[in-house]
């Protein structure tokens, strides 16, 4: 039985056309990468000095934690716990914590019933 | 018909297994993307949830570049021969064009002109697997390297384009399959590409005379 096979080598026609293909495809992909790494980058670099900035203003802040505010110690004084600073006191928990969604007309009945 | 008798070598090892790669990823792609982009939980499922099916597309999109790219680069002559062949159109297929090579019943066909290694369906079916491939490739990492990085509209275009792209693959690959597998008058194809590379010398003879006459005068 005969087989038939394809004569070995290349046109000069045939070599062009391809390694024109190739050379589009990785000038054009590499052109491509370029513009993407780039963005990447600039936009790493972004974030980390909008991270910076936030740290820098943070900073700057002259009270920088909430437990240590006295209009916040005043209005546990005066309010949310009389007499003492307690966070978790009754009052606190019902008034500071919200809840959402279905859940909301229950917590408004727990307050009226609170209030009453 | 003649009765020539023998057999022709039309697809080597390399270009079979590049070929059997590629089509898998394709399923695998294909299949992944409709589950997630219609939200299909049967299919997402089956790869053990959307996360995980993102996962394997990615991945297989992967092997899906560099499957080929590496067979261009170890294969070099070959991919040369076939982009020469597919973007090469004569008054031949023109005239293939014309009656659709005889494929389509309601188009009368009383000569089918001879035609190369490739007919000039398969050469447009080339063409636009070739483009359409770059098109996916080049949409679809931005999409997944870049995401946090690259605007919002530019990566809008690329969904848009990456989704019209496969949607038109799936619909070539859907007709190739038809034509290579099941197709009365070319089903033989099939077996030359997914098993063992060999196809009939009378029907090369009949369906690729042009590139027949040639291999006949190769040494």
């Amino acid at each position: 039985m005969s087989i038939f096979l394809e004569r070995e080598g290349i046109t000069r026609r045939q070599f062009f056309k391809g390694a024109g293909l190739l050379t589009i495809t990785l000038v054009a992909g590499g052109i491509f990468a370029k513009i993407g790494i780039d963005i990447f980058k600039a936009s790493d670099k972004y974030i980390a000095q909008r991270v910076q900035g936030l740290y820098d203003l943070d900073e700057k802040m002259a009270l920088r934690r909430s437990h240590e505010n006295p209009e916040v110690l005043q209005l546990y004084q005066d309010f949310l716990s009389p007499g003492s600073v307690s966070p978790v006191s009754e009052k606190a928990h019902h008034l500071l914590h919200t809840r959402y969604g279905k859940e909301t007309a229950v917590m408004m009945d727990e307050l009226k019933h609170h209030a009453a | 018909m003649s009765d020539l008798k023998g057999k022709v070598l039309k697809h080597d090892q390399q270009t079979r297994v590049m070929h059997w790669v590629h089509l898998l990823c394709f399923l695998l792609l294909g299949l992944t993307g409709i589950g997630f982009y219609w939200k299909v939980a049967l299919i997402d499922n089956i790869f053990g949830g959307p996360a995980n099916a993102s996962l394997v597309h990615r991945w297989a999109a992967v092997l899906f570049t560099a499957g080929p790219a590496i067979y261009i680069l170890l294969n070099f002559e070959r991919f040369s021969k076939f982009f020469d062949t597919i973007t090469s159109f004569s008054k031949d297929d023109f005239g293939w064009l014309k009656v659709m090579g005889g494929y389509l019943p309601f188009i009368k066909a009383d000569h089918v002109p001879p035609q190369d290694k490739y007919n000039a369906g398969q050469k447009i079916l080339g063409i636009m697997i070739i483009v359409g491939c770059l098109l996916i490739i080049l949409t679809g990492f931005p999409m997944w390297l870049w995401r946090h990085s690259v605007p919002a509209v530019f990566l809008s275009l690329c969904y848009n384009v990456h989704f019209w792209t496969a949607i038109i693959m799936i619909l070539l690959v859907g007709g190739h399959f038809f034509l290579a597998a099941i197709h009365p008058k070319s089903r033989v194809e099939f077996a030359s590409m997914m098993i063992d590379g060999y196809i009939d010398a009378e029907v090369t003879a009949h369906h690729n005379e042009k590139w027949f006459k040639e291999l006949r005068k190769a040494p």
